[in-house]
């Protein structure tokens, strides 16, 4: 009875499915394509500024990411990423806000229907009139995801291999910005006078590099997407509290609209405080009330950490840390709950 | 018990009747179906059933009436388990419909008042659905009643018309042959010689044991086909009677010269109208009693007509002439 109302939801679900998995999967091939772009063309363009101007590449990137561009630092992860190693780039991907919009539109739309909507196109009676107890309808779903999650999740995944396949290996372009002999001083002509002004900036030969630079330039080059593989417990995390949650309002509701957009608003909302307490400190305590706190998967991906504090302004609360997948599984889990007891106990409304 | 009986008074034409003696208006059969003890449910301060009490056998088909609002469809989906009763209890075949829903649903097929269906799919895959979440196959019967309902259940149901779609829900509704079939204004959308098919495959359906709790808006059709009749109020049943019995009342409209005295108390005997020098009553008990009443008043006038369910539901809803 299960597997039969299981197969239908998966039968409606399987276009979409498709659609969505094949986002995912081409979203992290372009992504590769863009560290392909940054690490073989727009580093090098930069550490050649630097260069000419005598500065380093950090200097330059502060200096990008300060005042307003401090918002688009926060959302590719923040002070942890090295925008001159490629598994750093690659793990930018994961924490897109198109990535997280694509696993929230899917997460919500799915379940937002899942009650509520069978209540309102009025097939919910159809389904209730058989010997169908209300927690195998929940029981359905939950399965439903089961299913439909580690797919989103490979195909994602897999959307990184290929596109590490496709760039590998990453070959940084030399001499980007080659400094002509006649550049290296100006004529300026001031009426009459003709003064020769010698420019101050030269390119220093680069000297021969050492085996240690050259390890390091391969470790920073390399497109390793097996690293990116534990990371997918959070981003299936991600989904199923997303999931969780917006089951146990449709589990409430009756229009499917409605509960969509009241979880679009939840989960919104969710995002823009924990994006706030990035950026803000005085505003960092709010982020542990929002999913996406627990959804860091490039703390997961470059050091393999997969605790975080519950107190992120306090430097002092090392001990109260907790497991991300364990929150994000947790909240899934409780939604589910609420939905399974929601569900059981209402009436059952006519359509609207 | 049954008479027939002829009868001549002075100046009355004479009249050829049936009628029955009134019996409790509960089945008679020791099985009971369905059963509905003080079935109440309220939202907030507002009753929309209120103390619901009735049984259905086996093989008996109950019609259930009364203007919109009245709780036809609340009733029906308390007996559903979609609804929690305030108060009360309704059981089928000894299941409880809230408590031991899963149970009690097996024992129904329903067809709801406000069809929706699943659009994506066609008529046989969502008999095969239906069919497989009762955990029973789909039976041969399928294909005849497909045939003899002149419908295509391999087109998609969304390029079907609403009547078309009526028909592939009732295909799923008569199939399986569950003891209690419930369908809640069935004739909705079909045109009227799928509505005289339905009709007989209700009969047919009582003839093979199943009981039908029937909720319509259309009394001859509920005349037509029921063994008996629940009338609601604004929640209450105010009326449950045999259609045998309303089919062997009369109503009897009668002109006097004078006054109108008081009409005996005859058991049977309501007093629709009394204006004037006109009275008009509504008879369902021996009619001789209340002959004899009659032949002893300064009669001048007297007729004489079937009952029916009309005269019952307009007693309650009001005539619209």
């Amino acid at each position: 009875m299960t597997w039969t109302l299981w197969r239908k939801l998966l039968r409606d679900l399987r276009l979409t499915l498709i659609a969505v998995a094949l986002l995912l999967g081409l979203f992290q091939m372009l992504w590769a394509k863009v560290t392909e772009r940054m690490l073989g063309k727009l580093n090098p363009l930069v550490a050649s500024l630097a260069d000419m101007g005598g500065l380093t590449t950090k200097d330059i990137e502060e200096r990008l990411f300060e005042g307003p561009g401090k918002v688009v630092r926060t959302i590719m992860g923040g002070e942890r990423v090295q925008l001159d190693r490629a598994i750093d780039v690659l793990s930018i991907g994961y924490v897109h806000p198109l990535m997280q919009m694509i696993f929230c539109i899917w997460a919500v739309g799915r379940a937002a229907g899942a009650i509520a909507g069978e209540i309102d196109r009025g097939t919910m009676e159809l389904l209730l009139a058989q010997p169908l107890a209300r927690w195998r309808l929940i029981l359905s779903h939950f399965l439903l995801d089961l299913f439909t999650i580690p797919i989103l999740c490979f195909s994602l995944w897999a959307g990184n291999w290929v596109g590490a396949w496709l760039i590998s290996p990453i070959q940084p372009e030399e001499n980007v910005l080659p400094l002509p002999v006649a550049k290296q001083g100006y004529l300026v002509e001031l009426g009459p006078l003709r003064i020769r002004v010698d420019d101050p900036i030269h390119r220093k030969p680069r000297g021969e590099v050492s085996a240690e630079q050259q390890a390091w330039q391969r470790e920073r080059l390399a497109v390793e997407p097996a690293r990116l593989g534990p990371a997918l417990v959070l981003v299936g995390g991600l989904i199923f509290a997303v999931c969780g949650l917006t089951l146990a309002l449709s589990a409430r509701g009756r229009s499917r609209w409605r509960v969509l957009g009241l979880a679009t608003f939840v989960v919104l909302i969710m995002f823009l405080l924990n994006l706030l307490g990035q950026m803000w400190d005085e505003a960092a305590w709010l982020r542990p009330f929002t999913i996406f706190y627990y959804y860091q998967p490039q703390q997961v991906i470059l050091s393999g950490d997969w605790l975080v504090s519950l107190m992120p302004g306090d430097p002092a609360s090392s001990s109260m840390r907790v497991p991300m997948p364990l929150v994000l599984y947790g909240v899934g889990t409780i939604g589910y709950l609420i939905a399974l007891v929601t569900l059981v106990h209402r009436d059952l409304p006519a359509p609207l | 018990m049954q008479r027939t009986t002829n009868l001549a008074t002075g100046n009355l034409q004479p009249i050829i009747l049936v009628w029955c003696r009134i019996v409790p208006p509960t089945c008679e059969t020791a099985i009971v179906l369905l059963r509905t003890d003080q079935l109440t449910k309220c939202y907030g301060s507002f009753k929309a059933l209120d103390a619901l009490t009735f049984e259905v056998a086996p093989g008996e088909v109950v019609g259930l009436l009364g203007p919109n609002g009245s709780g036809k469809t609340t009733a029906l989906r308390l007996i559903l388990g979609f609804l929690k009763p305030t108060s009360g209890t309704a059981q089928i075949d000894g299941h409880d419909c809230w408590r031991d829903s899963v149970a009690a649903r097996r024992k129904v097929a329903y067809l709801p008042a406000e069809l929706r269906l699943y659009e994506n799919m066609n008529g046989r895959q969502l008999i095969r659905f239906l069919s497989d979440l009762r955990g029973e196959p789909v039976n041969g019967e399928i294909e005849t009643l497909a045939r003899r309902f002149d419908i295509d259940i391999d087109r998609p149901i969304a390029n079907l018309s609403s009547g078309m779609k009526r028909k592939v829900a009732l295909l799923q509704v008569l199939a399986p042959h569950a003891p209690l079939v419930i369908m809640d204004e069935p004739t909705n959308a079909l045109d009227p010689t799928m509505r005289e098919l339905l009709l007989d495959q209700v009969e047919t359906a009582r003839s093979r044991g199943q009981a039908v709790l029937f909720s319509s808006h259309v009394l001859t059709e509920v005349e037509r086909v029921c063994d008996r009749v629940m009338i609601l109020q604004c929640g209450k049943l105010v009326h449950l009677q045999r259609v045998a019995e309303l089919q062997a009342g009369r109503l009897v409209t009668a002109r006097f010269a004078g006054v109108v005295l008081d009409p005996p108390a005859l058991s049977g005997l309501h007093v629709r109208e009394r204006h004037g020098d006109r009275l008009v009553l509504e008879f369902t008990g021996e009619l001789p009693q209340l002959l004899d009443w009659l032949s002893r008043q300064p009669l001048t006038e007297l007729r004489l007509e079937p009952l029916g369910l009309n005269a019952i539901y307009y007693r309650y809803h009001g005539n619209p002439e």
